[in-house]
């Protein structure tokens, strides 16, 4: 219903919209997007969508984006790469500029973003959504460099593949090894359910081999339901270490394959580190990170406290109780392209309500899930008490195969809200 | 002359829902706008999830209320369901009944 928008139009139309609309005025707005994301993509596009007149760019390099979750799919051989893939045609034909570049510089003072190919954009709002870089080095001896060998597949593409590559050469019996860092990071359950899909898949093709997961921590997202499940489909494949066991690794060394924890080493047929993260890199260079790497955000427009005019969404910013998953960034998004209207006009943004549902396959016909409601409580979005939550424990029936088609239906859906 | 046209719209926009009017954002009452990433907001993509757009409030509104008490058995939905109450859904199941098929 558009009630308002109507309202809107016709008080405008009567010559009653308020003072600080026509000063600063919805109709000449410019906001730029940096990131074509899951949360910067789905911004730009509902920006258009909820006011036509805004001036909307979308600043994203990559002329495709290549959608991390699902990703632990192709490793299992249960997807193509090329499904993962999406183009921003749809994105420009709901009206909004995509400049394929990347941003260099923001000056949050004269608000303008210079961009890579010798470009500036002003700003009356701006938005980041960066995703995430990798803290280099954070590991002894992980770098970009050992990548290649040691692939993270934490950004989906080739890092991806070359992942799956590995795996599909190696011979049956060979030990995998996952290295998982201390929260915060990128999808807090997802490698779990890459080890999970991983297991899957080994002991369809190399039922010798066996995975072993060190981590950096003692809990983890969703563990029982991953643990319960590893005992009944892939018992005694996958061993978890947690850091009070010397799960944590500290050092790696990429020629040898091996990775040395507190508590010793492992050598590897194949390796795949998840290394400590924080807010990509073009964040920091806004002033909009604090000393954690993160991005820290009021809970109704997502405006950065540090720097005013700046929105940051998704993974980069620290969003309370909320976890950095795509369906999160996706709520971000749509709520902050409401308040960045509302602000333009010179209304208060109303406070929000925010959901997350975050799925996780265990094997292909087996889903498992958590959600949780979120409102703004104190400066943070808290979580509201009393709803949310993971799937139960004990089930009957096609619930886990019911998890897992809602999904991939969650997947279609979400990725052609933002790109179709 | 703009300003005779006020109290009739005020009064049109408050007959328009228990939201409350003005305070209802172009994508929604607060909550609205977070469902489309699962309930496709058009005939978008294949999907198992059903759509709820111009599905009637009433049901939508029975729908979050039995998922919430769990007397309708969910995967998902009645976890959601327990973090609104029961003024937050009705204004969601109205502004969801509103938009087209």
């Amino acid at each position: 219903m558009s009630t308002r928008r109507t309202f809107l139009k016709l008080t405008a139309a009567a010559g009653l919209a308020p003072a600080v609309a026509s000063a600063q005025g919805a109709a000449a707005g410019k906001v730029v997007v940096i990131g074509g994301g899951y949360g910067g993509a789905m911004a730009a596009r509902m920006l258009k969508a909820l006011e036509a007149k805004l001036d909307v760019t979308l600043v994203e390099p990559n002329p495709v984006y290549t959608s991390c979750p699902f990703s632990n799919s192709v490793l299992a051989n249960l997807r193509e790469i090329g499904q993962q893939e999406f183009r921003y045609d749809g994105i420009r034909r709901a009206g909004v500029s995509v400049a394929q570049t990347s941003a260099t510089a923001i000056d949050a003072t004269a608000r303008t973003v210079t961009l890579a190919d010798g470009n500036r954009l002003s700003y009356d709002r701006l938005v980041l959504s960066p995703g995430i870089d990798f803290n280099w080095g954070a590991v002894q001896g992980y770098d970009e460099a050992a990548a290649q060998k040691m692939p993270h597949a934490w950004k989906a593409g080739a890092q991806t593949v070359l992942l799956r590559q590995q795996l599909q050469a190696m011979a049956d019996g060979g030990l995998v090894v996952m290295s998982v860092s201390a929260n915060p990071y990128r999808c807090p359950p997802g490698p779990y359910e890459r080890a999970s899909l991983i297991a899957y898949w080994l002991k369809i093709w190399k039922p010798k081999s066996k995975l072993l997961l060190l981590d950096a921590k003692d809990a983890f997202s969703k563990q029982r339901l991953f643990q319960n499940a590893w005992a009944q489909l892939y018992p005694g494949l996958i061993e978890w270490v947690p850091l009070s066991k010397g799960g944590k690794v500290t050092s790696v060394d990429p020629a040898t394959l091996t990775l040395v924890t507190e508590f010793g080493s492992h050598k590897a047929a194949v390796a795949n580190v998840i290394p400590p993260q924080r807010a990509g890199a073009i964040a920091a260079q806004a002033g909009v990170a604090d000393r954690t790497g993160w991005c820290p955000v009021e809970p109704v427009a997502f405006e950065s406290t540090l720097r005013p005019g700046i929105h940051v969404l998704g993974d980069a910013a620290i969003m309370g109780a909320i976890p950095k998953s795509a369906f999160a960034a996706n709520a971000q998004a749509k709520v902050c392209a409401a308040a960045i209207v509302d602000l333009l006009a010179g209304r208060k943004p109303q406070d929000p309500i925010l959901i997350n549902t975050c799925y996780s396959l265990v094997a292909a016909d087996y889903g498992i899930s958590v959600a949780g409601v979120y409102r703004p409580d104190k400066g943070q979005l808290a979580e509201v008490p009393g709803a949310g939550g993971t799937s139960p424990l004990d089930v009957v029936g096609g619930f886990r195969g019911q998890e897992a088609v809602y999904a991939e239906s969650w997947f279609r859906t979400v990725t052609a809200e933002t790109f179709g | 002359m703009g300003r005779v046209l006020l109290p009739a719209l005020a009064s049109a926009v408050l007959a328009a829902g228990p939201a409350g009017a003005a305070d209802v954002p172009a994508n929604g009452p607060p909550g609205a706008s977070s469902c489309t990433g699962c309930h496709a907001p058009s005939k978008l993509a294949d999907s198992a999830i059903p759509r709820i757009a111009g599905r009637k409030a009433a049901d939508i509104e029975t729908f979050m209320r039995e998922y919430r008490s769990g007397a309708w058995p969910s995967s998902v939905m009645g976890r959601i369901a327990k973090g609104f109450d029961d003024q937050q859904t009705q204004a969601i199941a109205a502004w969801f009944a509103a938009q087209p098929e």
